[in-house]
């Protein structure tokens, strides 16, 4: 009975209060499919295809000089960030202005958040494809309506237009994501206390000196979290530029992401393309830790 | 602040207005969907008074929905053959949320209620993969599922979704077990409860509306992944994202069927989103935010 009663206990490490059996299956998934691929990534970067070997040849830093030279890659850089921050910039501030309109215990108003939220699920890839056809120079209902207040020529082809491409993408990212914003902010503002709003009301604030001088800087936090999160995804952003334009015309749209992607798969450049998923990666997390480290946001 | 019935009629009405305009587009989407070749392309492009028809869905899926073609299945499975690559995205995002999920629980557990050295650098760990740019994943896993065999096979898109969710599921279940008072554990524990017991008879239920949140999130990101699955699969399995812009041809593009595959796409998602309203905002920042 006592050998039955022993044997049917569960294994050593899982009774201990000891963390590692329960972070084990964790540690090891992301080992394999983390930290294998940064350093199976560095490697490569170190190597390149030849084509008439069929094989890679150690290049050592080569990658990485042609890397710091390449026009284009300046030009894809710079197109990735003139993305992130404009995308940023409507999407926080239109996302506030929506977030204040709102925030509201009135009959219907919760309707109006959850129709917000469907914008957040479509897969880009399909959103892509869907402003696509909106933009399209004959057909497109966008560039209709825009040809119709005289934003834009009749008949404009906005995706092939060098000048406007990527802002006919920055407006697919703006619908997506500003809900994203809003809802975000919409929390935040219901999790505000009453108390300095009554104050502020008795001493006559105005709405406006009411927004500035309360609710913006108790939102700091909020406003932190969301612009991190968003950020990083609008920095890695490759969805709708691989759907809608392929980095054209010319390279008005090339982001990071897809100049990596293209280097690698479409011009067999193994070695390249890994070096600029690598500087990605780099800038990425130097600046993410940077921020998180500024504004003291916590996990 | 107190508004007067006027403003506040402008404030409803305001608000109907801008959250309508965002849901334009999708509206637009499903009139595409149901409209015949002709109207999709009428210049200037028309919003309502078409004929509605399902014959882009019917063409899409190969099913009949008998309306115009009677019950019968076309012949061939149709023109684009997309219902098995409803069925990939399903059986890729079912998986790798189990898996998500499972891994992410036992992990989160030690991270809510244990103390232990180097915690802060761990969790910073798992929320820098989540940083991480696809690409700088996608090109190296590439050229390791092709030593590995792991290329166009559910499994490599299965475990690689499932990394991808790994610290959006840790995180936020960690914030759901920090939610459930730590004072339960220890009386469980004094009374000679293992760790994993009190894990699984009382954390565990009382966390589930978490988990199940958590799972619902984990899907929807699977469902809706591209970079992942368009560079690691070939031919054996798509999901929908990526095969939408085989509707992309030389000869012109199939709006009408891509509208139709993107609307039986987007459905399901929109069903899920509705269902975790109250812990999406937690979600969407990954734990560090409660409703």
């Amino acid at each position: 009975m006592r050998m039955n009663a022993v044997s049917l206990r569960l294994p050593r490490p899982f009774i201990s209060d000891h963390p590692l059996p329960w972070l084990l299956p964790l540690i090891a998934i992301l080992v394999v499919f983390a930290l294998y691929p940064f350093f199976y990534n560095i490697w490569l970067s170190a190597h390149e295809f030849i084509p008439r070997k069929r094989g890679l040849d150690f290049v050592g830093f080569d990658n990485w000089v042609k890397l710091f030279a390449d026009p284009r890659m300046w030009n894809a850089l710079w197109v990735t960030l003139f993305y992130t921050g404009v995308c940023l910039a409507i999407e926080v501030t239109l996302g506030m202005a929506i977030a204040l309109l709102i925030d509201s215990d009135d009959p219907g108003f919760g309707i109006l958040r959850g129709l917000l939220t469907l914008t957040l699920v479509i897969p880009p890839a399909i959103t892509g494809m869907m402003f696509l056809l909106m933009e399209d120079a004959q057909f497109g209902i966008i560039a209709a309506f825009l040809g119709d207040v005289g934003l834009i020529a009749p008949q404009t082809a906005i995706l092939a237009e060098p000048s406007l491409a990527l802002w006919g993408v920055v407006v697919a990212d703006v619908w997506q994501w500003t809900p994203f914003m809003v809802l975000i902010f919409v929390a935040g503002l219901r999790a505000l206390p009453s108390d300095p709003y009554e104050s502020a009301m008795i001493d006559g604030a105005s709405g406006w000196q009411t927004f500035y001088r309360l609710t913006l800087p108790m939102m700091g936090k909020v406003i932190a979290i969301a612009v991190l999160i968003r950020g990083i995804d609008l920095f890695r952003m490759f969805d709708y530029v691989f759907v809608m334009t392929s980095g054209g015309p010319g390279t008005a749209t090339y982001t990071l992401s897809l100049y990596a992607w293209q280097q690698t798969f479409s011009f067999i450049k193994w070695g390249y393309g890994a070096t600029i998923s690598l500087f990605a990666l780099f800038i990425v997390l130097l600046v993410a830790h940077l921020f998180v480290s500024l504004t003291k946001v916590r996990w | 602040m107190l508004l007067s019935p006027w403003q506040r009629a402008l404030r409803i009405g305001l608000a109907w207005a801008v959250v309508l305009a965002f849901a334009f587009p999708i509206f637009y989407w499903l009139t595409v969907a149901f409209k015949p070749d002709g109207d999709i392309f009428s210049v200037p492009p028309r919003v309502f008074g078409f004929e509605p028809t399902v014959q882009s869905f019917e063409e899409v899926f190969g099913i009949s929905l008998g309306f115009e073609r009677g019950l019968e299945v076309l012949p061939g499975g149709g023109n684009f053959y997309m219902l098995p690559r409803l069925w990939d995205s399903v059986v890729v995002a079912l998986f790798s949320t189990a898996l998500a999920v499972v891994i992410a629980t036992l992990a989160a557990y030690p991270l809510s209620r244990m103390r232990f050295r180097l915690q802060h650098h761990f969790v910073f760990w798992v929320l820098s993969t989540r940083m991480m740019p696809p690409v700088a994943v996608a090109i190296p896993m590439f050229f390791i599922y092709k030593n590995f065999g792991l290329l166009d096979t559910y499994t490599g898109v299965i475990l690689i979704h499932a990394l991808m969710n790994m610290p959006l599921a840790v995180l936020l279940l960690k914030s759901f077990f920090d939610d459930i008072p730590v004072e339960i554990d220890e009386a469980a524990l004094i009374d000679g409860a293992s760790r994993f017991k009190i894990f699984r008879k009382i954390v565990l239920p009382m966390a589930m509306g978490g988990v199940a949140a958590t799972a619902v999130l984990c899907f929807i990101f699977s469902w809706t992944e591209f970079l992942f699955v368009l560079t690691l699969t070939q031919t054996s399995l798509k999901t929908v994202p990526v095969v939408s812009s085989t509707f992309v041809t030389s000869t012109g593009t199939a709006w009408g069927n891509m509208a139709a595959l993107g609307a039986a796409a987007m459905v399901p998602a929109f069903v899920f989103i509705l269902l975790v309203q109250k812990n999406l905002v937690r979600g969407l920042t990954l734990g560090s935010l409660k409703q």
